[in-house]
């Protein structure tokens, strides 16, 4: 076995073809006839034998190129590493003595002393047989295997950032900068709409009156009552007035918001009776806030408007004079719908900001 | 008769390939002698740079693709001798049934002793080897491989027949096919001795088939039988089977087993070493001897 250091144990094979001239006489006799002597039957079984011959050196030279070649690619594969490599690990001087006589002449005749070298071929599967001369040969290489082993492990986990950047990475980034353009729909603050109370009051009653219709269909009889008869635009004017009538009630408070909350916080709430008209129940026993709204509660609710408007300014002055209000304005119609808006508006600037951050960081990358 | 036109056709074409493998032979030659001059560079020169391992791979790469080839070309070679081989043995067949409805007697006693054996040898030693492509286990009935489970004998095949004889004493004989019926699942056999013995008719259990090729002892060992197995092996000149152990399984694939049969007239009841062809030997399945 040849021991050259750092060599993976090619074995020298010597491919010497069948000396056809000497083993097989019949086959080189046939040879050098021409085409009109031909073969005769007689020699079919001589000549048989001596193909069968060259055929079985054939493949055996076949399967020891095919091992040699095999051991070739595979050290070839783990070039890179130290030289380090399954085996071969003897000293020049003495690898070089002791390969001479171990050198297996693999003989063509094919037919005399396998040996150990083609012994070695004879297995068929030529994977095994490359470990088998991890065994074979000195066991003291097996721990130098995973030594090695490490230089290997690190290259390979730093790779992913020392690579050079690909034409095909660019082409990534410069993709991921367009989208951009996209973004433009996020900042859209969609119309209000509806407000969801007044979709689902009609989208009800809507409900309502497809089943009263079904119901009017079946029995003839005006099972759906009112409703029945009801169109989709009078939908509308039931929630109308519905709303109206809602709303009178709320009316029926002529005091303004400022008023109602102020007397709200002083005043103890009957929760068990339901809250009716105004918020303000009886106020036995509470000592109301003088010239708030006291009098004027308890005369009943008809009030003119523009008295309680000039009381809630009254109040609203009164209030920033005592320093327990600000003087601020509040925007627009509701509170929940300013937060809803407040927040978008956060949200989008956030967005906005973000989006200019990371095409910047893109571009510098490109560059 | 067309058999024998087809039969020359067949040996011109054996003639064209031989001479084909040839000139692929020397063709690769040259590859192997640069194959053998780098090994002896990278020898002397104690190293293996990268520029000799690469160019000892191309060389390897062109080299086997030149096995390759030459493996092929000699297949067909081989397959083309089968082929002849295939026909004639159908000839011989034809005739041979012809000659049955013919005078008899003759054809039968013809054949003396020592042309049999002759005959018995060389079917023997021309028994077809198996050289199987890397990767490629040895088919059944290619040496010690058992034929499979529903292997029927063909016409003209050797077998190994279980038959009595008259006086009541069960022998293995060396047989040759000449029908099967699936029907009642019985072979037709006739003794390959033409003495006068008739055709028998057994079943499939007293049939042994025997190999039908050799296995390669350097390539494919596994399908030859070992060191003291036991198996029925046909006893120098005679066609008869008996009990033996193998001594030593063949060495090179034209080699014999060497086997010792049982005998009880030796001390130790077995006969020393015989040499027994592959394609006389095949496994033993009775547990006594009769």
């Amino acid at each position: 076995m040849s021991e050259l250091k750092d060599c993976p144990p090619l074995k020298y094979y010597d491919f010497k073809p069948v000396e056809h001239v000497k083993v097989c006489p019949r086959y080189t006799a046939v040879l050098g006839r021409s085409e009109d002597d031909g073969i005769g039957i007689e020699e079919l079984d001589t000549l048989q034998l001596e193909l069968e011959t060259l055929l079985s050196s054939a493949s055996r030279r076949l399967r020891a190129l095919e091992e040699q070649r095999q051991i070739l690619t595979d050290w070839q594969d783990k070039k890179g590493d130290k030289r380090f490599l399954k085996l071969g690990k003897d000293p020049d001087p003495a690898a070089t003595n002791r390969h001479k006589p171990k050198k297996q002449k693999l003989d063509g005749k094919g037919s005399h002393a396998p040996g150990p070298g083609p012994g070695r071929p004879k297995s068929k599967n030529l994977q095994p047989k490359v470990q088998e001369y991890e065994f074979t040969d000195d066991p003291q290489d097996i721990p130098r295997t995973p030594k090695n082993d490490a230089p290997n492990r690190f290259w390979a986990s730093v790779e992913p950032y020392c690579a050079d950047i690909t034409n095909e990475e660019i082409r990534l980034l410069e993709e991921l900068l367009k989208p951009p353009e996209d973004e433009a729909e996020f900042f859209k603050i969609p119309a209000l709409g509806k407000h969801y109370s007044q979709r689902w009051a009609q989208e009800d009653l809507l409900e309502e009156q497809r089943e009263g219709a079904r119901a009017n269909d079946k029995k003839k009889s005006l099972m759906g009552g009112p409703l029945s008869e009801l169109d989709a635009k009078d939908v509308d004017s039931l929630l109308k007035k519905s709303e109206t009538q809602h709303e009178s009630q709320e009316d029926s408070c002529p005091f303004g918001p400022l008023t109602q909350r102020l007397l709200q916080a002083l005043v103890e709430e009957n929760i068990i009776s339901p809250m009716e008209d105004s918020p303000i129940p009886d106020i036995s026993g509470k000592d109301a806030n003088d010239a708030a709204g006291t009098s004027p509660r308890s005369q009943g609710k008809a009030f003119s408007v523009p008295h309680t408007r000039s009381l809630e300014a009254r109040i609203k002055e009164e209030l920033v004079a005592q320093g327990l209000m600000d003087s601020e304005e509040r925007p627009g119609p509701g509170d929940s719908e300013d937060e809803v808006l407040a927040e978008l508006q956060k949200r989008q600037a956030e967005l906005k900001a973000l989006n200019t951050h990371n095409r910047k960081s893109k571009q510098e990358l490109l560059r | 008769m067309s058999a024998d036109t087809k039969i020359a056709e067949l040996l011109t074409e054996l003639h064209e390939l031989i001479k084909q493998t040839q000139e692929e032979r020397s063709r690769s030659e040259h590859n192997l002698l640069n194959i053998q001059k780098t090994h002896e560079r990278m020898q002397t020169e104690n190293k293996t740079s990268p520029y000799y391992r690469t160019k000892l791979r191309g060389l390897y790469t062109t080299a086997k693709a030149d096995a390759e080839a030459e493996c092929s070309i000699l297949r067909h070679a081989l397959d083309k001798i089968a082929e002849i081989k295939s026909l004639l043995e159908e000839r011989r067949i034809a005739a041979k049934m012809a000659g049955v409805y013919s005078d008899s007697d003759p054809p039968r006693k013809t054949m003396r002793r020592g042309v049999l054996m002759t005959l018995l040898q060389q079917s023997a030693m021309t028994l077809p080897l198996w050289i199987g492509k890397p990767g490629e286990s040895p088919p059944p009935l290619c040496g010690a491989t058992p034929a499979s489970g529903d292997y029927v004998a063909k016409q003209g095949d050797k077998v190994a027949a279980r038959v009595k004889a008259v006086d009541g004493d069960e022998q293995w004989i060396l047989a040759e096919v000449v029908s099967y019926s699936h029907s009642t699942n019985k072979y037709e056999v006739d003794d390959i001795d033409e003495e006068g013995k008739e055709r028998h008719t057994l079943s499939r259990r007293r049939i042994i088939p025997l190999p039908q090729w050799k296995a390669n002892p350097e390539t494919d060992p596994e399908a030859l039988f070992s060191k003291d197995q036991l198996v029925l092996a046909l006893y120098p000149q005679t066609t008869c089977f008996y009990r033996a152990l193998i001594h030593t399984p063949p060495h090179r694939p034209q080699d014999d087993y060497s086997v010792l049969f049982e005998d009880t007239s030796y001390a130790d009841g077995y006969s020393p070493p015989l040499n027994v062809a592959q394609r006389y030997v095949v496994a033993c399945k009775e547990n006594k001897k009769k």
